[in-house]
């Protein structure tokens, strides 16, 4: 951890209260229109709705004009915001000062995909948002106006409401956590009709000296109103937790969630953190001769085909579920509805806290699997030896 | 006229019975076929060699988890079969096996192919609901009836093409009103003969395309009219597939599950694809704005010229599209009109090369030299 990011923490934290008398929307889009017309930055990365169409999209926005469709709380998420910055950020070196403006788990996927080098974060300001969460994606496709007025509703009033994404629903993290990944963050929760900047590095410092806002305001009010949120939150993914892991407890229950897989590794594709330009279930390697094939359906009686349904899924999750950030990309995807984001998320709570790592809090925090502890996992390795470290720690 | 078998069951016990009696007598040494995975309704295609797995075969069970041409073309993609099996596929799945056979993307040989006169399929999305028994026996009752079932995929609302090209035995089902008792086996080719004595029924002397069959084709060709006529927004061109395609993820789901698209890996997968950081500013600077991740469109369109002349519309790349796009509709129009172009029927003839892979010196003399 470096000096600057000490500091804001130490520093009781303060930030900038901003009325918003026309609505949320259009005050942080003032924020944005300002910094680009300041020269602040060269582009915007931000979510907005495709003209003449109901669908939403991320744009990297540098004209005026595009603040039309610009839309900082679309009522879906469409492409992961990690996997959109990384889309244009990762085939060399980022030559022009980009803000990015996404949801929490955006943000902390981005970050672990800058451990991951396929992110250039080196002119980018990340600016993280709270975050009602929001629709699934196939229930808005059908009904854009309806769902698009329900989300209205509830991200007004903060609702954990059931027609939100199951991921959303259990989601714990959609605000600020104390940790390095955003430079700046808007608060919403706080008080009505109000936006509070809140920075969170030396360059959120920054950002808001040269808007002309000076961080004196009080967090109070957002923070006492965000804890309460996060609160009844994590008490609603305890629960889910709890039901999942009981309903998962034996493989086949594991399995028969995903039974009805049929390959399309649309989730795969969706997940910011699955990167690989090929996955190896994609490759070559798993093709084998019909006679392997044959071999390996006379020992087990039966063969599915396409081979490897499950294992793609076991080895997905191996590969990826420790940088799991609960954005339930995947299970929007699912053409055939596998609660497949809550099975990562169930795993990767167990897996993450096992190496007391939180994917996406801290950009300094070593990946798990690229950082050696020796006395990580004695219990497995050596347990006599660990059992004497423990109680000498202990004595 | 091909042999014809009766036989006085239920159409789905009696192939069953009839797929059981060829594996029991090694006849065949296994099963290509859907497979009921547990009690939640999932099904899934399998290779069956074992009498006692083959229980929980659901032959004509109407889903299609993926395109079984596809699946067969990974069975034999590094070479033949040298033990015999029966695979049991949907007309469109076998012109999709025709169509990469010719891509040298698998290999019929000592597959006995059975399919039949196709009801269609019905959506994945309704594949483990909690209707699904009920979905299914309303299915049966439109196929009884030669109905278009609304449950079943577009592309099969529309399909044309539902008897089977190629196929050595074919099951009767469409516009039998007495499925539920009995359904004749048509034996098309010498190979499908062979394995006619297998079958208990009576000889009868019988066309499969019936005066319902020829109906049900009526029915099926002015819903193609009309679907496509809808497709055909009136506003064509670039601005109308950029609106089509706007709420595309770029999560290629439609080419992974398209039994055409058969590369390991895709162009627009590779790296040739990933966008350069270098041309943001210039890009930028010219657009005022860009939409990313960028190259969704261009997706489609190549993938399009790439496999639309081999479009069998099964409509897989619709069922999987996670944001509603009528992309097989889409597809199966153009390709449509591109078939016309080449005069060629994906999956007629295993022996007639792909448009693409043939060059004929008079073909579309009104664009070229005269």
């Amino acid at each position: 951890m470096n000096n600057n990011q000490k500091e804001t923490k130490t520093n009781p934290k303060k930030g900038k209260i901003l009325p918003a008398e026309k609505g949320i929307r259009e005050e942080v889009l003032n924020i944005f229109k300002k910094a680009l017309a300041d020269n602040i930055f060269d582009a915007l990365l931000i979510p907005a709705k495709v003209p003449n169409t109901d669908a939403y999209s991320w744009i990297l926005l540098q004209d005026e004009s595009l603040f039309d469709i610009a839309d900082p709380l679309p009522p879906v998420m469409t492409v992961q915001g990690g996997r959109a910055l990384s889309s244009f950020s990762k085939n060399g070196e980022l030559d022009l000062k980009i803000a990015a403006l996404m949801k929490p788990c955006e943000i902390r996927a981005a970050v672990e995909l800058f451990k991951l080098h396929q992110i250039d974060l080196n002119l980018v300001t990340l600016i993280s948002i709270d975050c009602p969460g929001a629709m699934p994606l196939t229930d808005y496709m059908n009904d854009p106006k309806k769902i698009g007025e329900s989300f209205k509703k509830i991200s007004e009033k903060w609702e954990i409401s059931e027609s939100l994404r199951p991921a959303c629903q259990n989601c714990h993290r959609f605000s600020l956590m104390d940790g390095t990944a955003s430079d700046l963050h808007i608060g919403l929760v706080g008080e009505n009709n109000k936006v509070t900047l809140i920075p969170n590095s030396s360059i959120g410092n920054d950002l808001l000296e040269k808007l002309g806002f000076e961080p004196n305001d009080s967090l109070k009010e957002w923070e006492s109103k965000k804890e309460k949120l996060v609160k009844e939150k994590t008490k609603k993914r305890d629960a889910f937790l709890k039901e999942w892991q009981e309903k998962t407890k034996k493989t086949d229950g594991f399995f028969n969630e995903l039974n009805k897989c049929i390959n399309c590794h649309n989730c795969m594709n969706a997940c910011p953190i699955c990167y690989c330009q090929q996955c190896y279930f994609d490759s070559q390697t798993i093709n084998f001769k019909p006679e392997t094939y044959i071999q390996k359906t006379k020992e087990k009686g039966a063969l599915r085909f396409p081979l490897n349904t499950m294992l793609f899924h076991i080895g997905r999750m191996s590969h990826m579920v420790l940088s799991c950030v609960s954005c339930g990309a995947c299970e929007d995807a699912c053409p055939v509805s596998i609660p497949v984001g809550r099975l990562f998320s169930m795993v990767g709570d167990q897996t993450q806290k096992e190496f007391n790592y939180v994917p996406g809090l801290n950009r300094e925090d070593p990946l798990p699997l690229q950082d050696f502890k020796e006395d990580e996992f004695c219990e497995v390795e050596t347990p006599n030896e660990c059992e004497e470290k423990v109680t000498e720690e202990a004595k | 006229m091909a042999k014809a078998v009766k036989i006085k069951k239920n159409v789905e016990e009696g192939l069953f019975d009839f797929l059981k009696s060829l594996l029991e007598t090694e006849k065949i040494k296994g099963v290509f076929t859907l497979k009921k995975m547990d009690d939640n309704g999932a099904v899934s295609y399998s290779l069956i060699t074992s009498p006692d797995e083959f229980k929980k075969a659901v032959p004509l069970y109407p889903f299609m988890p993926v395109n079984a041409g596809k699946a067969l073309s990974s069975f034999t993609l590094l070479g033949k079969t040298e033990e015999p099996i029966a695979a049991v596929l949907r007309p469109c799945e076998l012109r999709a096996f025709v169509e990469l056979i010719k891509r040298a993307q698998g290999d019929v040989e000592n597959i006995l192919i059975i399919s039949l006169s196709c009801g269609g399929v019905l959506s994945l999305n309704l594949m483990g609901d909690k209707d699904q028994e009920s979905t299914v026996s309303k299915y049966w009752e439109s196929v009884k009836k030669a109905e278009i079932s609304p449950d079943t995929r577009e592309t099969c609302q529309f399909c044309e093409n539902f008897l089977p090209i190629n196929a050595d035995i074919t099951v009767a089902a469409v516009g039998n009103k007495d499925l539920d008792k009995e359904f004749t086996l048509f034996f098309n080719t010498p190979k499908g003969e062979e394995f006619s004595k297998e079958a208990s029924g009576s000889s009868v002397s019988e066309e499969i395309e019936t005066k319902e069959i020829n109906d049900f084709k009526k029915k099926r060709e002015e819903l193609k009219e009309k679907f496509f006529k809808e497709t055909q927004s009136e506003d064509t061109g670039l601005k109308s597939l950029v609106n089509i395609f706007a709420p595309c993820l770029g999560c290629h789901g439609c080419s992974h599950v398209c039994p055409i698209c058969y590369c390991t890996l895709c162009e627009f997968d590779s790296k040739t694809h990933n966008y350069p950081t270098s041309s943001l500013g210039s890009d930028l600077m010219v657009k005022g704005g860009l939409k990313v991740p960028s190259g969704n469109l261009l997706f489609h369109l190549g993938r399009m010229t790439h496999m639309a002349v081999s479009c069998v519309s099964c409509g897989m790349c619709s069922d999987v599209c996670p944001v509603n796009i009528p992309v097989a509709t889409i597809f199966s129009k153009v390709g449509s009109s591109l078939q016309k172009e080449f005069d060629y029927f994906p999956g007629k003839d295993i022996e007639e090369p792909a448009p693409q892979g043939t060059y004929k010196e008079d073909e579309f003399t009104k664009i070229g030299e005269q």
